[in-house]
């Protein structure tokens, strides 16, 4: 496989969605083209997956021996899977979500090129790379923030760009001192930290680490830096759904694997005042998220609620800086993005088909759209941790990761009442709306006669991400089996 | 995939069957109902071809791994074989039954949907040969049955329903919680390892496993309907449809039941200190559940209430089966004939109180009093439950209950040998025997209550209900009450053989020297039993929890006080004011950054003073610009501190600039002159010119002014200059007129 096929799965939906709006074409036909595109870079990044390019690909260098290039690892395999596999389907429902709405060319446009961007994040062979995709993300994906270009989505995506923009520089302190202190910014599996050239600066990087972590974290929503996410969810639902659930927010859980298991490495941290740190602010952020979310009743802004606070179990999986926690961190990483897309969709086809946004508002809907609300059940008890659903098995994975670390160092097995605590949130968060929509109160039912279950550009994808659900469920060995040999080195 | 197939079969085939049962329901609900019911008898058939491949080739196992993440693992041995069989049998007759029961209820096609999913996932339960999948199944099995409790959707029902999931989601993450602590003490949760795993890390780990039971205790209990978390039983049984009730109430706990037993059997085997522990609960749970029943009025909830007392009953077998150690056949006998007999019986006694439903749509006794007279075969069935549930000899529950009282008396015994106080054991035999009485007593009352009493109002029209039950509800009624019959005529035969088969499960063996069942030692314990249930039932339930009401009718008085409700006093407090709203009222506290920006806020203050004073001081301003935006830059990146960043600068330092611009009016003159006089009119203000005050300010009518006269001189110089500039244009044409010309 030749390695620039990777550049060209980056570069063709970026090319191709800045000169979408020069093309002029009528929505049908530009919406056909668009999913031909998106279709296409999928097939182009899966190509590379299943035959990768041994050698790296470099596009160019920057000032001495810092590079721009591209090389697909095995963490970065699985980000580029999941996102390639997601894209078309978001794409899909996007078409029938943004029908009837006002400037569908420049979104479609920049959703494509969002495409475009988070694959090079995932294929950076380097903290350098990685970090200009990072700053590009912000840049294409404002705009989907702002377009409803309501006064409140203007306000959304100016919060999304400071915090985005300040967690950048965050970010690039730590870029600076790994190139000062290590031996290549390269990612190498177990940190490419120089320790003759740290010598006894050891509190001074790990205070770099800690701010590094805290920078990419802005992405990851964690504690101190969750305000933007809620907000974010006045964008229309493809963009909450796709990109703040999955593509944005997990680039920024990427960026902390990367920082934490190729760059800094986490026999260099475990044990180490900036874990302990680290692994409060998960923990914080877990119990935040989930708490909040049970107190919020505006559907769309739970499931952003709740999206924090499944973002922080894979970045606690993570800070458990051990094999298991990364394996354990992917797993969720995974699971949660099918879930959460499917359960973001729920929300927005209730939202399409009857403009209801609030949860005590949703009192019977359960009848008019069975089977809109029938995958949500299993969206949802996949967020509750019910076994039989995905979600179960990353959070015992994740549970397990905490418990082995918890032997040397007994504060992790705080993570497991965190996990618990957030579980029995998760369920009721999720049942609530869940019994609002199937047992309604006698008496109570909203009449909403006309509304229906959307049409087969939204069912399709609902229905593919609930048997995925279900198959990551009932048989997870190999995806298993491939995050293990992934989080030991082996791929 | 390995092992024999048939166990795997067993648990998907009811799986499978609830969508074949919903998509057959879509179309036809008279074909559904022929599909649920083919379901459920074909599941009672697998169950008997895996019962017969046991008696054949002995014990099956079968692993399928990678199934919902650690695999499956299934393992068929004679326990496993009753309480499958059993669970098929339930199923079978509620199956049935329900075809007539729910003949006028909507939703119908809900209800079957979960009535095989629970089915499926029970199997899971009983089959399960490691704790993983025990959880796996009981999880789904919790959440499935919840359908049944709320299937009215009546307030009642929904209330019901929130405890019933509360408690089944609590109860399954502490559950989960105890299964990671003692996977990672033990290393396996397979259940035949684990006995080995536990002994051999007990010393260094002691305290690990000892949470990790109480936490298994904890998740089993509350399905088990053990005190304290028995709060759901006598809400949620009530409620749900009778069938559902059955299964609730005879299978459902039983899954309970069987993890405890596997917690006792496997992790701390012949442990005295959790002996103990189990025997407490028991003992409270058997009380405080016959004390409930006894004044309950209803006739579900006291079939309820009877069921968490015989879980008690269970539980201290279960207890006595640690404490005896190795000489527990007797208390293991008797813990799983009592759940076996508890099972039978209760399917039998919550359909008959169906029957009973599905004609009257009414449970309270005093007005379904008198609707079993002269209905013989009704009357039959619910006495043989009634008969055998308060332990009367000739019937199955004397020899569970029998054998449960040998066991306490056996361990006094064994007490007494060392030399030990045996004055508990005695107050603990007491207690059970005072229990065995109520519920003589309360099966009393509801027997009387419902087929002896008159009905002082409506009697007629219920003798008038010959039809009121099909022949199909009749023959799933009769088929268990005819072997609970010969269960309890003929023990030795039917009984005995269970005792046997199962025991290896509890690593029991037979006793020493055979049980005589009607020997007079045996009898008296069922006597005293008999005595105090008439003393309760004829001193306390008709002297005291009966009355007249105005026109001298009788009538049951409900008199447990209301507001004695452990979930309504206890939980629901503790659960909404203490952890949810206080974890949410920290985040929100924190949402809105209160403390956050306070901070900040004070933050900002000190470094806007010291940026003040620095920039009043002249010193190199420019750079303090450039570093301030970087901050500010950064600082945006919090959100709320923006706008406090801003609205701070603006407020101090860059409110210079529009100051200046203010007092940029006018010249210095008129500031200090129209400052002065304007200090001067607020003093005049005050003293003389009260009623008309000067408001317009000098400085700005001053600056008016010289803006006016400035103004005035400049157009004066302006057209001062364009004059000259005519009058020199006139002079130079003059000039050049006068040279040229």
């Amino acid at each position: 496989m030749n390695n620039a096929c990777l550049v060209l799965a980056i570069a063709l939906p970026i090319v191709g969605g800045a000169l979408m709006p020069l093309l002029r074409l009528p929505d049908k036909k530009r919406n056909l083209l668009i999913e031909l595109l998106v279709l296409a870079t999928s097939a182009l990044a899966f190509a590379c997956v299943l035959r990768r390019p041994e050698t790296n690909f470099v596009l160019f260098h920057l000032t001495g021996n810092m590079t721009f290039s591209l090389r697909l690892d095995g963490l970065g395999c699985v980000f580029t899977c999941l996102i390639a596999a997601l894209w078309p389907l978001a794409t899909l429902y996007a078409f029938e979500y943004m029908r009837h709405e006002e400037r569908t060319t420049s979104f479609f446009c920049c959703y494509t090129m969002t495409y475009g961007v988070t694959l090079g994040i995932a294929m950076s062979e380097d903290l350098v790379t990685m970090y200009l995709f990072y700053e590009l993300l912000t840049l294409v994906s404002v705009y989907l923030v702002m377009h409803p270009m309501t006064r409140k989505a203007l306000r959304a995506s100016r919060t999304y760009l400071y915090y985005s923009i300040g967690g950048a520089a965050f970010a690039f302190i730590g870029l600076v001192f790994l190139i000062l202190y290590g031996t290549t910014t390269n990612f190498v599996l177990g940190g490419v930290l120089d320790m003759e050239k740290v010598g006894g600066n050891m509190q001074l990087i790990l205070l770099v680490y800690v701010l590094a972590f805290l920078g990419f974290g802005v992405k990851a929503a964690i504690f101190p830096f969750q305000g933007w996410l809620p907000k974010a969810s006045v964008a229309p639902t493809p963009v909450t759904a796709l990109l703040h659930a999955v593509a944005v927010v997990k680039s920024g859980a990427f960026a902390i694997m990367r920082l934490t298991y190729y760059s800094f490495g986490e026999d260099f941290l475990r044990g180490t005042w900036a874990h302990f740190i680290v692994m409060s602010i998960a923990m914080i952020s877990v119990i935040y998220g989930s708490t909040m979310a049970v107190r919020e009743t505006h559907f769309k802004r739970r499931l952003a609620f709740s999206t924090i606070s499944n973002l922080s179990y894979v970045t606690l999986g993570v800070t458990m800086m051990s094999p298991a926690g990364l394996l354990a961190g992917m797993c969720h990483m995974v699971v949660h993005a099918v879930m959460k897309i499917g359960a973001f969709f729920c929300a927005g086809a209730v939202l399409h088909q009857s403009g209801l946004e609030y949860i005590d508002e949703l009192n019977g809907l359960g009848r008019r759209m069975p089977f809109t609300f029938g995958t949500f059940v299993i969206f949802g008890c996949s967020l509750a941790g019910i076994p039989l659903f995905g979600g179960f098995i990353s959070k015992w994975c994740i549970a397990m990761a905490a418990v082995g670390t918890a032997r040397e160092i007994p504060y992790a097995y705080a993570a497991v009442g965190v996990l618990l605590y957030a579980a029995l949130m998760t369920a009721i968060y999720v049942f609530t709306v869940v019994i609002r929509a199937f047992f309604p109160d006698r008496g109570s039912v909203t009449p909403h006669p006309e509304v229906t279950d959307p049409n087969w550009e939204m069912c399709l994808p609902l229905a593919l991400f609930a048997v995925a659900t279900l198959v990551l469920g009932l048989h997870s060995g190999p995806l298993l089996d491939v995050l293990q040999s992934i989080a030991s080195g082996g791929f | 995939m390995s092992g024999n197939v048939i166990l795997f079969h067993t648990v998907w085939f009811p799986f499978a069957a609830a969508f074949v049962s919903y998509l057959t329901g879509r179309r036809s609900k008279a074909a559904r109902d022929r599909v649920v019911q083919f379901a459920v008898a074909a599941e009672f058939g697998l169950m008997l071809a895996a019962a017969a491949i046991y008696f054949q080739g002995g014990e099956q196992e079968f692993l399928l791994a990678g199934f919902c993440g650690q695999g499956v693992y299934l393992k068929l041995d004679g326990f496993r074989v009753v309480y499958g069989v059993i669970a098929a049998f339930m199923w079978l007759g509620t199956g049935v039954f329900s075809r007539e029961y729910f003949g006028h209820y909507r939703n119908r096609n809900r209800y079957y949907f979960f009535y095989l999913l629970t089915l499926g996932a029970t199997m899971g339960v009983f089959l399960s040969g490691d704790l993983y999948t025990t959880f796996v199944f009981f999880e789904v099995m919790s959440l499935a049955s919840y359908v049944w409790v709320v299937h009215d959707e009546t307030e009642k029902a929904m209330k019901a329903g929130e405890i019933y999931l509360a408690i089944a989601v609590i109860g399954g993450l502490v559950m989960l919680m105890g299964l990671l602590l003692l996977y990672d003490a033990a290393g396996t949760l397979r259940m035949s390892e684990l006995y080995d795993a536990v002994a051999a890390v007990w010393q260094e780990k002691q305290m690990q496993i000892y949470a990790a039971g109480g936490c298994l205790l904890f998740g089993f209990g509350a399905k088990a309907g053990m005190f304290p978390l028995h709060v759901w039983l006598p809400k949620a049984h009530p409620v749900a449809p009778a069938p559902a009730s059955a299964l609730l109430s005879g299978i459902l706990t039983k899954t309970g039941v069987f993890g405890i037993l596997i917690v006792c059997a496997e992790v701390f085997r012949y442990n005295e200190s959790w002996g103990l522990l189990i025997l407490g609960f028991g003992v409270v749970t058997m009380f405080g559940g016959a004390l409930l029943a006894v004044f309950s009025v209803d006739l579900k909830r006291t079939l309820a209430c009877s069921s968490m007392s015989q879980i008690g009953f269970i539980l201290i077998g279960t207890g006595m089966m640690e404490l005896l150690g190795e000489a527990n056949a007797l208390a293991v006998r008797g813990t799983i004939l009592h759940m076996v007999n508890h099972s039978t019986i209760k399917l039998i006694l919550f359909m008959a109180a169906g029957v009973v439903y599905m004609n009257l749509h009414k449970l309270n006794l005093n007005e379904i009093r008198g609707f079993g007279r002269k209905k013989p075969l009704l009357a039959g069935i619910f006495l043989t439950g009634a008969l055998s549930i308060g332990g009367v000899p000739g019937f199955s529950g004397y020899v569970s209950k029998t054998l449960l009282h040998e066991s306490i008396v056996e361990y006094a015994e064994e007490l007494a040998e060392l030399g030990r106080s045996v004055l508990w054991v005695r107050g603990v035999e007491w207690i059970f025997l005072l229990t065995g009485g109520m519920t003589v007593a309360y099966m009393t009352k509801l027997f009387v209550a419902v087929f002896l009493e008159k009905n002082p109002e409506r009697q007629e029209e219920y003798d008038a209900r010959k039809n009121y039950m099909n022949k199909e509800s009749a023959l799933a009624l009769l088929v268990p009450a005819v072997l609970l019959l010969l269960m309890g005529f003929f023990p030795y035969l039917t009984m005995n053989q269970i005792a046997d088969l199962t025991q290896g499960f509890l690593h029991g063996t037979s006793p020493e020297h055979a049980v005589h069942y009607f020997s007079w030692t045996n009898l008296q314990g069922a006597l005293i039993s008999l005595t105090i249930g008439a003393i309760v039932y004829f001193g306390i339930i008709r002297r005291f929890l009966m009355g007249r009401d105005e026109s001298g009718r009788i009538y049951y008085k409900d008199l447990w006080p209301a507001w004695l409700d452990l979930e309504d006093r206890v939980y629901r407090p503790l659960f909404q004011r203490g952890a949810v709203a206080v974890c949410g009222f920290v985040c929100g506290l924190v949402d809105r950054l209160t403390l956050t920006k306070t901070l900040l806020r004070g933050g900002m203050n000190l470094g806007g003073i010291a940026c003040g004073i620095l920039d009043r001081l002249h010193l190199v301003k420019a750079f303090l610009k450039g570093l301030m935006s970087f901050t500010a830059l950064l600082s945006r990146a919090c959100d709320y501190l923006v706008d406090y960043v801003l609205v701070f600068f603006r407020n101090t330092t860059h409110r210079s600039t529009t100051e200046r611009h203010v007092y940029l009016i006018g010249s210095r003159f008129s500031r200090v002159a129209g400052t002065l006089l304007d200090r001067l009119a607020a003093v005049l203000n005050r003293t003389i010119l009260r009623r008309r005050p000067i408001r317009s300010s000098f400085v700005v009518r001053f600056a008016e002014w010289e803006e006016v006269i400035h103004k005035t001189n400049r157009m004066i110089s302006v057209s001062l200059s364009f004059g000259l500039m005519l009058a020199i244009i006139g002079l130079g044409l003059t000039l050049v007129y006068l040279l040229w010309w």
